[in-house]
């Protein structure tokens, strides 16, 4: 257990049996009353958001959290399958979980997980990924109604609008947030 | 900004007062933490000094005198509140108390020193008339809660959950549960694109504003979602000043055994003099946030020249 008042941004605590990250975190002194922290929180699993406002002596479950490295094996279409890398074990996580990260995450890669228990909290993909173009159309020469761009799909099968000179077999930068395109790399 | 308020005040037969920072005694405000320092004196006995959270205690009692309108810009201390982006615990204060108004001719006094402070620059956000909006249309908007059918604190309770907030089976009070939904769902949510006014406040928030009904006549401005004032239709009543003092006061001393913090003297005239007042309305202003507000930025930095969150970092000559 946890004060409200001693909560901090990073904090993992349980709502309703829910575990959820602390984003951000303010005290406030409404004109008359007592102290109270408005916090912001997220789930780190399912993404949802919540508003919480606490008086500062009221009680919060916190939990413990720690980050592990995985290695992304692969999919079957419903489940993840991950390797921890310290003792080699095998888990499966529902990818209903973590929208869209199998388009964000290579067979083979490593990457920082958070747990709580033995419950996989967050994969965290880094903010920027080089991607290789594993299909993209042949620009048409003429053709600007589009803005000079196109969209391509990268070896994982995200779809991403990039500018017309991209070709098949070249690599691209992309923020995994927005999963915009951000500059072409060159090997 | 110092020179227009004065100009303002000064040219509408205000008087320009200025009292004490530093006192023996205070009003019994349960929610506000103090700063205590001690007095000594080789040929008196040492005594405990407080630095006043506003200046409030000083001037009720010049009105009681017979002062008529009065003003005062000064320097206030609250403890125990955060250091932040429009917080300091030392921060200046303009206390404005016109004698015979009530709290809507405040509002009024108020549009018209916002507009002496503007120039044909200034944003939108800042300009007069103000919104008006009361609490109670407020929770209904932007929480879709009545609060005419939930004056009891279990019904209170029931809408925060079925909001989703959650509240712990521990006893509050209805005014706890109400700050829970208003500043979750209220709050930053108010409309932002001119000066807000948002008045009458339920009578379960104890206060010395002059209760009408369910509610009270009060209001706090908020400019840019940031709350820059507040002000009361004074009640005089001296019953119930006392009540509301020794209610405060048996507050005050509970929350304070349990935090070990500073309890201070109370003097035991004051509700006896405020009650000798002539009609009046009082607003307090943060002339900080005004000043962060009219330069059109978001956080104190700058506009205190040395916050106190500088001092405990990097010693009081590392902070411009």
């Amino acid at each position: 257990m946890i004060k409200a008042g001693q909560i901090d941004k990073g904090t993992a605590l349980l709502i309703k049996g829910q575990p959820f990250v602390v984003v951000d975190r303010e005290f406030v002194n409404p004109g008359k009353g007592s102290a109270f922290v408005r916090l912001k929180l997220k789930s780190p699993s399912t993404g949802q958001t919540l508003q919480e406002t606490m008086k500062s002596q009221d009680n919060a479950e916190d939990i413990t959290v720690v980050d592990r490295d995985c290695q992304y094996l692969y999919n079957d279409g419903e489940n993840f399958h991950l390797m921890l890398t310290d003792n080699f074990e095998q888990i499966e996580v529902p990818m209903a979980n973590f929208p869209d990260y199998q388009y964000l995450m290579k067979d083979g890669e490593t990457y920082r997980c958070t747990f709580w228990e033995a419950q996989l909290l967050e994969i965290q993909v880094p903010p920027k990924v080089v991607f290789l173009v594993a299909e993209a159309e042949e620009a048409v020469k003429g053709d600007t109604v589009q803005g000079a761009t196109k969209y391509i799909t990268t070896e994982t099968g995200l779809k991403v609008r990039v500018p017309i000179f991209i070709k098949q077999g070249e690599k691209i930068r992309v923020n995994t947030e927005t999963k915009e395109y951000l500059e072409r790399v060159n090997n | 900004m110092y020179r227009c308020i004065r100009t303002f005040f000064d040219g509408r037969d205000y008087t320009e007062v200025d009292t004490p920072i530093l006192c023996t005694s205070l009003i019994p405000e349960s929610t506000i933490e103090n700063f205590a320092t001690r007095f000594q004196n080789p040929f008196l006995p040492s005594t405990e000094l407080y630095l006043v959270p506003s200046p409030e205690i000083f001037m009720k009692q010049l009105i009681a005198q017979g002062w008529g309108s009065i003003y005062q810009i000064s320097h206030c201390f609250r403890n125990s509140e955060q250091l932040g982006h429009i917080h300091n615990p030392e921060f200046s204060m303009l206390e404005y108390y016109t004698v015979g108004a009530d709290e809507q001719d405040s509002i009024t006094i108020t549009e018209a020193l916002f507009a002496s402070l503007l120039t044909d620059d200034s944003a939108e956000y800042l300009r007069p008339p103000f919104a008006r909006l009361t609490v109670e249309e407020a929770m209904k908007t932007y929480a879709g809660v009545d609060l005419d059918k939930h004056q009891k604190q279990s019904s209170l309770v029931s809408e925060a959950r079925r909001l989703g907030l959650s509240v712990p089976d521990e006893p509050e009070s209805w005014e706890e549960t109400f700050n829970r939904i208003f500043l979750t769902f209220v709050e930053p949510n108010l409309p932002q694109d001119r000066p807000l006014v948002l008045q009458r406040y339920p009578k379960q928030i104890e206060c010395l504003a002059k209760q009408e009904g369910a509610y009270r006549r009060r209001w706090e401005l908020y400019v840019k979602g940031v709350e820059v004032a507040n002000c009361y239709d004074e009640d005089r009543n001296l019953q119930t000043i006392q009540t509301y003092y020794r209610d405060e006061y048996a507050r005050l001393v509970q929350k304070r055994q349990e935090s070990g913090s500073v309890i201070p003297d109370i003097d035991p005239q004051l509700a006896f003099i405020f009650s000798t007042m002539p009609a009046c309305s009082g607003v307090a202003m943060g002339l900080d946030r005004l000043q962060m507000l009219l330069m059109g930025k978001t956080d104190l930095q700058g506009v205190i020249l040395f916050p106190l969150s500088g001092m405990l970092k990097g010693g009081n000559t590392r902070n411009l």
